[in-house]
């Protein structure tokens, strides 16, 4: 999937995550990750993006992530919203779970 | 008879509470998709509930989503989204005839085959119009996924043209309708949401107003409300001493090969002892019986 | 379903919902600010209980009513501004409040800028300044006297040359930023080109490009809104605070040079204010001397910019040969010749 447009999702509110995405020049996946709990858990939330956006099929993507101690369910669903609104498609939902 | 008395409503675009419902252990979780979601937000929405209904935490509480009608740009999207979740219950928003209901199966049914799940979704029609209180009987029996109807009360006062009291006259003819429809058909029965959540006599009012007209369950848009409602709904003392009563009997008639069961000389028929069983089973469910009055 | 709150967002054309925001605003002990684009406001029932403003890239006049704080309302407005602004293609943003919201903001991702006499506050939601003090940093020359200028230049005359030049002879070096902002009638791109041109034979003056930091519309926004008569005063010492404690440490300045300012009324009290602030000691910074140099006059009237406009606009070329070094005549010439 090639991301074409900057698109964002989800709320600064409490158990949710605020992502923006942008295109990106070169082949690689930047992310920038804000949380409460970097610490002990920016690690896999990274590892968590990373691997959503390898089941789009996204390689060329700068991600910023604003976490407000949201579940990963919340993050993934966050996450492929943005994707999504950014590449203007219909989910794919094998690629979506 | 599965117990429905509490369906939580949970707007889709909330996170918090898609996260936590089920915490508050209602008989059902209502995701929604339609009227309490942005237009903007809609397809954040559906992913959120999509996640969170293959999450284990959801796996085992009966789950529902309220999708956006089919006839709009979300509908079909939901459908896709919920089915393939695995959701319990789809429920219909503004169902007026048997069309609307037949054509949300055809359309599950299609992704049902598509990605070869057996399990069959249910539906739950909501009416929310004059017309659809008109046709309630004939959509409640229209077809076997269907497991109840309910009443959307906020949209069916706007289609009468008038407005909503607290006394609630407005709703008896629609609330009458549709419980009998329910009732005919052998399907669930829901009243519509209380939104004034800080009116707690209020609200303690009408369940037991709606519990005496007999509907199964209500519709509720706060996690306090479902403490308040399962109280109201919990067997008295009296009913579960007549049930174990009623028990009692029909297990003496059965061990005596008697053909009839009878207390106190007087018949007591099938129904009546599904009664009971279903009163006892509400007395574990509300902590009232435990296993030593057994 | 649960909550009755909606947020809604609107366009500053949309004149009676401004006014309830204003009147909201004046509830809540805040001025609304002419410049915004966008509104956000959150309303239950019929009643507003929080708003927050976007203009260009600065949120600003951030509201939750009283009774309503602690509820996370700020959370929603915040994003709804964000949406807005991401919306808009703005995505480094920055945001002025009270200080008693810092750390809802920091919650938002914001971080603070500059702090001002208990009042205001300035914060951005990147790592910009940074970036841009190291790179100040890489522009830092040695000498005793280093002193700075900041220069609209709309465009540049001689009096900005005798600026200029005065201030470049007194210094070991000089660093000269030029206002970024569009909002004036010669573009940035013109001014910055005429004022290299104008000091091509001064051997110690580096030109900066103005950044969002200095007199920009995100640390002084009613400095470009002088049309409406608004001298906010805040807002002046806010940017003279950033300079000082943020920026001009990393160039090692010790003077400020500007020219008499007997017209503008803002520009001149941003003059008085800029004395007692770069002045006094302050915690954070060292004290830099701010020098005043008289204008200088031709025909016994001060050079102005909006004196070589109106020479324009009549093509009074030979008056304007007095006022502005040929290189600028030059380009008035070609550029504007048809200028109304």
């Amino acid at each position: 999937m090639k991301i074409i447009n900057s698109a964002h999702a989800g709320t600064l509110e409490s158990s949710d995550v605020y992502i923006q995405i942008n295109p990106l020049d070169k082949d690689t996946v930047e992310i920038e990750l804000e949380s409460s709990v970097k610490e002990l858990y920016g690690e896999m939330i990274e590892e968590l993006i990373k691997n959503t956006l390898k089941d789009m099929s996204v390689s060329s993507v700068h991600v910023k992530a604003q976490d407000k101690g949201a579940m990963d369910l919340v993050i993934k669903a966050r996450l492929q919203a943005a994707i999504l609104r950014a590449c203007e498609c219909d989910p794919v939902w094998e690629e979506l779970s | 008879m599965k117990l429905r008395r509490s369906m939580l409503f949970v707007p889709g675009a909330n996170t918090a509470m898609v996260c936590n419902a089920y915490v508050y252990k209602p008989d059902t979780v209502m995701f929604d998709l339609e009227d309490s979601v942005a237009l903007a937000e809609k397809d954040s929405a559906r992913l959120m509930v999509y996640h969170a209904l293959k999450h284990f935490a959801y796996q085992d509480i009966e789950t529902a989503v309220r999708v956006n009608p089919l006839d709009s740009p979300y509908g079909l999207l939901d459908l896709e989204a919920v089915v393939r979740a695995g959701t319990d219950i789809v429920r219909l928003p503004k169902t007026d005839t048997v069309a609307d209901v037949l054509d949300m199966q055809a359309a599950i049914e299609k992704i049902e085959k598509k990605i070869g799940r057996t399990k069959k979704t249910q539906l739950l029609a909501a009416i929310e119009s004059a017309e659809g209180v008109v046709n309630a009987v004939d959509i409640a029996r229209c077809t076997d996924r269907l497991m109840g109807i309910a009443l959307g009360a906020e949209d069916y006062v706007r289609d009468i043209r008038t407005q909503r009291t607290k006394e609630g006259n407005e709703l008896t003819a629609a609330r009458a309708q549709i419980l009998l429809a329910a009732r005919a058909a052998k399907i669930h029965a829901f009243d519509s949401v209380f939104s004034d959540v800080r009116d707690k006599d209020g609200f303690i009012a009408e369940v037991k107003k709606i519990k005496n007209l007999g509907f199964d369950g209500k519709s509720l848009v706060n996690p306090n409300q479902i403490y308040l409602l399962h109280n109201i709904y919990a067997p008295t003392q009296k009913e579960i001493e007549w049930a174990f009563e009623v028990i009692e009997a029909a297990e003496h008639a059965k061990k005596n090969g008697l053909g009839v069961v009878s207390i106190d000389g007087r018949m007591v028929d099938a129904p009546i002892i599904a009664r009971a069983e279903f009163t006892l089973d509400l007395a574990r469910t509300s902590g009232l019986i435990g296993e030593d009055d057994e | 379903m649960e909550s009755t709150i909606k947020f809604t967002q609107f366009e500053s054309t949309n004149v009676r919902r401004v006014k309830k925001v204003k009147q909201f605003l004046a509830e809540n002990n805040l001025d609304l600010s002419p410049d915004i684009e966008v509104f956000v406001v959150g309303k239950e029932g019929d009643k507003m209980i929080a708003c927050g403003g976007l203009s260009g890239k600065v949120l600003k006049c951030i509201a939750v009513a009283n009774e309503r704080r602690g509820e996370g309302l700020i959370l929603k407005v915040m994003t709804q501004l964000l949406n807005a602004a991401y919306n808009r293609n703005q995505k480094e943003l920055f945001l002025f409040s009270t200080p008693k919201n810092i750390e809802f903001f920091e919650d938002c991702g914001f971080r603070l800028i500059e702090e001002c006499e208990d009042e205001i506050i300035l914060m951005e939601n990147t790592k910009k300044l940074q970036k841009y003090q190291r790179k100040l940093a890489s522009l830092k020359k040695d000498g005793t006297v280093i002193g700075t200028i900041v220069m609209n230049a709309n465009p540049f005359t001689l009096g900005h040359r005798y600026l200029v030049e005065e201030a470049s002879k007194r210094s070991d070096w000089l660093h000269l930023f030029v206002v970024r902002e569009d909002a004036s009638e010669f573009k940035f791109a013109d001014r910055i080109e005429l004022i290299k041109k104008g000091i091509s034979d001064l051997k110690n003056v580096t030109i900066h490009e103005g950044s969002d930091y200095i007199i920009s519309k995100a640390t002084f926004p009613t400095y470009f809104i002088k049309d409406k008569g608004m001298v906010n005063e805040l807002h002046a010492k806010l940017d003279l605070n950033v300079f000082r404690n943020q920026l001009a440490a990393y160039l090692g300045i010790t003077h400020r040079f500007v020219g008499t300012e007997p017209y503008c009324k803002v520009t001149n009290n941003y003059n008085q204010n800029m004395k007692k602030i770069l002045e006094e000691k302050n915690d954070k910074s060292a004290p830099i001397n701010v020098v005043e140099i008289d204008r200088i006059e031709f025909d016994k009237q001060a050079i102005s910019a909006s004196r070589v406009r109106r020479l324009l606009k009549e093509k009074n070329y030979e008056e304007l040969a007095s006022i502005v070094p040929a290189t600028t005549l030059e380009f008035l010439k070609a550029n504007y010749e048809d200028y109304k």
